[in-house]
C-alpha cells in the first residue's frame, strides 16, 4: 500500500512524458512572455523616440500654419498703376439663430427695426417665427452698428467677421472689373473671366494687374456722363488703347453700375455697351473702305474724284447725303463732309469679297477678341451681302459692331496696318504683346492720317478738335433699328479718333446712345453736335496724362489731302 | 578597480547628460523658433490691418470723389496747348516784370537829358524861391512837353539854351497845360508852379534837382531788381 517513492521507483513512462510536456509548456510560456515583453519594450521605445524625435525636432503645440505671408481669400484686381480695384477684406456679418434667443423676441425684434430700419418690427418678428434656424440680418455691417447690436447682449445673435469683395473706386470701370455673387464667384468681367486665377490659393497671392490707369478711366467716364446727361441719352460707351500694344486703357459703359451692389443695378447698367452691345456705328466706317481702296490699288491718291450727286440711285435703292455735293468731288472731300454717295461708290469698287477678307482681318466678323466672356457677335448682312449691301456697309450701316471692334479696328489702321486683339491685361515681362497680322499696308497707314486729320481740321469733326494734340478722327451718326424701321428721330452717334496724328499712339472711341437735340446744337443730333465736342474735352484732358505733349506748331503730313479739297474755308 | 567598476555609471551618466545638453538646445531653438513665428504672424495681422486701412482711405479718397470735389469747388482744369512751355527760356520769358508807370518817377527820368544839366547854372536862382527841388525838376519836365508842342514857333530854340527860351515866349499859352499836368502828379505843387510861371518865365533850375533825379530812378529800379526776385 505505500507507495513507493519516486526515486526508488522508476518513472512511469506516463510521467516521464508529462514532465517533457510540462517542460515544453514552460519554455513556451517563457518563449510567449520575452515575446510580449519585447513587444511591450517596442512599444515603449517607439513611444520615446516619438517624444524625443518630437521634443528635437517637432512643433509645439501652437504653431500656426502657413501664416507667414498673408494671402487674401480672393485675389486682387489693380490698375496698371498698382491702385486697388477690387480687394477682399473681413466684413463685419450680422446673423440670427431665432432658436437661441433667450430675451423677449418681440422687444428684440423693435430694438433691430431701431437699428437696420430695413425691415420693420413686424417683419422682424416674423422673421422670428419663421422656423428657420439660421439668417443673416445685414452683410459687411458698419463698426458702429455692430458695437451697438453687440450691446443688445442676445446670445442668439451671430456677429462674425467673413470675407466679402470690395470695390474702393466704386462705380469706376465697374464693366472691366465686374462683380462677384454673394458666395464671391465671378459672374461678370475679369472677376468671371479670371475667377480660377483669382480664387486658386498658389496665384491669388499676386495681384491680377489690367491695363486701365484708373485716372484715364475716372476722366473718361466723367466726360462721357457729362455728355450723356447733358443730352438725354440713353447710354453712352467710351474705350481708350494703346494702338501698338493693345492695351485698354480705359473702357466704359454707361448707365454707371456699382459692383459693391450689383444686384441693385438695373439691367441696362449691367450692360456692358463697349464689348456686348453691337451697333451699327455708322460713317466710321468710312476710313476702313477708304483703307481697303488703296490697300487693293483703286485709290492711288486722295485727288481721285468721283461722282458725287445729290442722291444717289443705286440697286433699286437711293442713297442720300446730309451735306451733298451736287458735283465731282475728290476722296479728300467725300470724307472730309462724310459723304455716303461718294463712300458707296468707293465701296463697289472694293467689292463684297475684299470687304469681307479686309473685315474677317480686322476680327470685325467675330465676336471682339478680348479677355472678358461678354462679347457681342457682329450683326452682318450675312446671306444678304449683295453689291447694295456692300455699299451700306461700305458707310457703316446695316452692320453692326461693339466699339470695341471700333477701336481695335482704328488701331489697325493706324499703328502701321498691324492687327492686334485688344488686352485688359497690362502688357509686361509676364503678358507680351499678342502676335499681330497684317492688314493693310505701311503706306496706306501712314497716309490715312493726313485723311482723318482733315476731318478733323476742316471736315464734320471740327468741334472735336483739341487744339495742339493733332487729333485725327471721324463723326458718325447711325439711325437706330425701331420695330424693325429705321428712323432718324434715334439714331447713335460716335466718334473714333487717334492721336497725336504725326506718330499715333492712342485710339479713343465715344458712343453716344440715343442722344437729344439741345437748344444749342439747332436741333441737331449728329456726332458733330454732341459726342464731337465731348471728345475734344476728353483729349485735352486724357492726352496729357498719356504724356503726349501739345503742340501748335506740329502738324501731319497734310500735303496729301489739302491739294485736293476744293472748300478750304469751312462754312459754318 | 573601483573606476573601472564605475566606468559604465560616468558613461551612462555622460550620455545622459549630453542627451539633456542635446534637449536642451532643442528646446531653445524651437522657443525661438515659435517667437518668431509669432513675430510673422504679428507682421502678418499688421499688414492685413493695414491693407484693411488702405482700402478704407482708397475708397474715401475715391476718384469720383475727387471728381466731385473738383465740379463743386475747385473747379480746376486741364491744361491748355499754351500752357505747356519749350523749355526754361520760354518760362523765364513769362516772369518777365511788369512794368507798373509810376506817377513820379518814369516821368522824371524821362526828362532827365543830360543836356538839362548843363541849364543847371541859370536854375540856381530859381530853386530857391521855389524851395522845393522836386518842383522844380517837374518843371523842367514841363519844359520838354512844351518844347514838343511848340516846335511850331522855329525862332524860339535859337537860344544858346533851349529849354527855357519857348518857355518865356509861350508863357500866355502854356500855363494851361502845365496846370493841367501839374495836378495830376501831386496836390501840393500845382499851385506853386503856376505861380512860378506867373511870375518869373525863366525857370531852368538844375544844380538841385540833381540830388533828387538820381535818387527816384534809384527807387524804381530797386522795386524792378525785387519783382525780378
Amino acid at each position: 500500500m505505500n507507495a513507493p517513492t519516486p526515486a526508488l521507483v522508476a518513472p512511469r513512462p506516463e510521467r516521464l512524458r508529462l514532465v517533457g510536456q510540462r517542460r515544453q509548456i514552460l519554455a513556451v510560456m517563457h518563449q510567449r512572455l520575452m515575446f510580449g515583453m519585447l513587444v511591450f519594450a517596442g512599444i515603449i521605445a517607439i513611444i520615446v523616440l516619438r517624444i524625443l524625435w518630437l521634443a528635437a525636432f517637432g512643433d509645439h503645440a501652437g504653431r500656426k500654419e502657413g501664416a507667414t505671408s498673408f494671402v487674401p481669400e480672393r485675389g486682387d484686381i489693380v490698375d496698371r498703376r498698382g491702385q486697388p480695384l477690387a480687394r477682399t477684406i473681413d466684413a463685419w456679418t450680422i446673423a440670427i439663430h431665432p432658436s437661441k434667443v433667450i430675451g423677449d423676441k418681440l422687444a428684440l425684434a423693435r430694438q433691430l427695426a431701431q437699428l437696420m430700419p430695413e425691415h420693420s418690427e413686424e417683419q422682424y418678428f416674423a422673421l422670428f417665427r419663421s422656423g428657420k434656424p439660421f439668417f443673416y440680418l445685414r452683410r459687411r455691417a458698419s463698426p458702429e452698428l455692430v458695437e451697438a447690436v453687440n450691446a443688445l447682449g442676445e446670445p442668439g445673435l451671430a456677429i462674425e467677421r467673413e470675407p466679402d469683395r470690395l470695390y474702393p473706386q466704386t462705380t469706376l470701370a465697374a464693366h472691366v472689373i465686374g462683380y462677384t455673387d454673394i458666395d464671391g464667384r465671378g459672374v461678370a468681367g475679369m472677376e468671371r473671366a479670371f475667377d480660377g486665377y483669382l480664387s486658386d490659393a498658389r496665384t491669388r497671392g499676386e495681384p491680377l494687374t489690367l491695363s486701365i490707369d484708373s485716372r484715364l478711366q475716372q476722366a473718361l467716364e466723367h466726360e462721357l456722363l457729362d455728355a450723356m446727361t447733358h443730352f438725354s441719352a440713353i447710354g453712352a460707351a467710351g474705350v481708350v488703347m494703346d494702338i501698338h500694344t493693345g492695351e485698354v486703357l480705359a473702357m466704359t459703359s454707361m448707365p454707371q453700375l456699382n459692383p459693391n451692389a450689383a444686384g441693385q443695378g438695373s439691367d441696362e447698367a449691367r450692360f456692358n455697351r463697349a464689348t456686348l452691345g453691337v451697333y451699327e456705328l455708322g460713317s466710321t466706317f468710312k476710313p476702313f473702305t477708304v483703307a481697303m481702296a488703296m490697300d487693293s490699288g483703286i485709290i492711288k491718291s486722295f485727288g481721285k474724284i468721283y461722282n458725287c450727286p445729290h442722291e444717289l440711285h443705286v440697286y433699286g435703292h437711293v442713297v442720300h447725303d446730309t451735306h451733298p455735293y451736287g458735283r465731282q468731288c475728290s476722296v479728300a472731300e467725300i470724307m472730309k463732309e462724310s459723304s455716303n454717295i461718294g463712300t458707296a461708290q468707293i465701296a463697289d469698287q472694293v467689292g463684297a469679297q475684299r470687304q469681307k477678307y479686309f473685315l474677317k482681318k480686322m476680327g470685325f466678323l467675330d465676336p471682339v477678341a478680348i479677355e472678358l466672356k461678354e462679347r457681342g457677335r457682329t450683326l452682318t448682312p450675312g446671306s444678304r451681302w449683295g453689291p447694295f449691301e456692300t455699299m451700306t456697309v461700305g458707310f457703316g450701316h446695316g452692320i453692326a459692331v461693339t466699339p470695341m471692334h471700333l477701336a481695335t479696328g482704328y488701331a489697325t489702321l493706324f499703328n502701321g496696318g498691324v492687327y492686334h486683339p485688344a488686352t485688359l491685361l497690362k502688357v509686361d515681362r509676364n503678358h507680351p504683346v499678342a502676335p499681330g497680322r497684317r492688314v493693310f499696308s505701311e503706306d496706306t497707314s501712314y497716309k490715312m492720317r493726313a485723311l482723318l486729320r482733315l476731318v478733323v481740321t476742316q471736315g464734320t469733326g471740327r468741334k472735336a478738335d483739341a487744339p495742339g494734340y493733332r487729333l485725327g478722327g471721324k463723326t458718325g451718326t447711325a439711325e437706330k433699328l425701331l420695330n424693325g424701321h429705321y428712323t432718324s428721330s434715334a439714331v447713335v452717334t460716335s466718334f473714333a479718333g487717334v492721336f497725336p496724328m504725326d506718330e499715333p499712339r492712342y485710339v479713343m472711341v465715344m458712343m453716344l446712345d440715343d442722344p437729344k437735340a439741345t437748344a444749342e446744337t439747332y436741333g441737331f443730333h449728329t456726332a458733330a453736335w454732341n459726342i464731337g465736342p465731348a471728345f475734344g474735352v476728353t483729349v485735352s484732358r486724357i492726352a496729357p496724362m498719356l504724356g503726349v505733349r501739345p503742340d501748335r506748331n506740329r502738324e501731319p503730313d497734310m500735303s496729301g489731302v489739302l491739294p485736293f479739297v476744293h472748300e478750304t474755308k469751312p462754312e459754318e | 578597480m573601483s573606476a573601472r567598476s564605475f566606468r559604465s555609471v560616468f558613461m551612462v551618466a555622460s550620455c545622459a547628460g549630453a542627451a539633456l545638453g542635446c534637449y536642451l538646445v532643442s528646446l531653445r531653438v524651437a522657443s525661438e523658433r515659435s517667437a518668431l513665428e509669432g513675430v510673422e504672424t504679428q507682421i502678418v495681422t499688421t499688414q492685413r490691418d493695414i491693407r484693411l486701412l488702405q482700402t478704407e482711405i482708397g475708397t474715401r479718397g475715391r476718384l469720383a470723389q475727387l471728381e466731385r470735389w473738383n465740379v463743386k469747388v475747385l473747379a480746376l482744369s486741364a491744361p491748355s496747348a499754351d500752357q505747356f512751355l519749350n523749355g526754361s527760356f520760354e518760362l523765364a520769358k513769362l516772369t518777365q516784370p511788369e512794368r507798373h508807370i509810376d506817377i513820379q518817377a518814369p516821368v522824371v527820368l524821362a526828362a532827365a537829358p543830360t543836356p538839362e544839366r548843363n541849364q543847371a547854372p541859370i536854375g540856381e536862382a530859381e530853386t530857391d524861391d521855389s524851395g522845393g527841388p522836386a518842383a522844380v525838376s517837374r518843371d523842367s519836365l514841363l519844359h520838354q512837353a512844351s518844347l514838343k508842342t511848340g516846335s511850331r514857333e522855329a525862332p524860339a530854340p535859337l537860344a544858346v539854351t533851349p529849354t527855357p527860351e519857348p518857355v518865356r515866349t509861350k508863357s500866355t499859352d502854356r500855363p494851361v497845360a502845365a496846370a493841367k499836368s501839374a495836378p495830376k502828379k501831386s496836390v501840393d505843387k500845382p499851385g506853386l508852379a503856376a505861380a512860378k510861371r506867373m511870375t518869373k518865365p525863366v525857370r531852368i533850375a538844375k544844380t538841385d534837382p540833381l540830388a533828387p533825379l538820381p535818387g527816384k530812378p534809384a527807387r524804381t529800379t530797386a522795386r524792378d531788381t525785387g519783382s525780378d526776385r
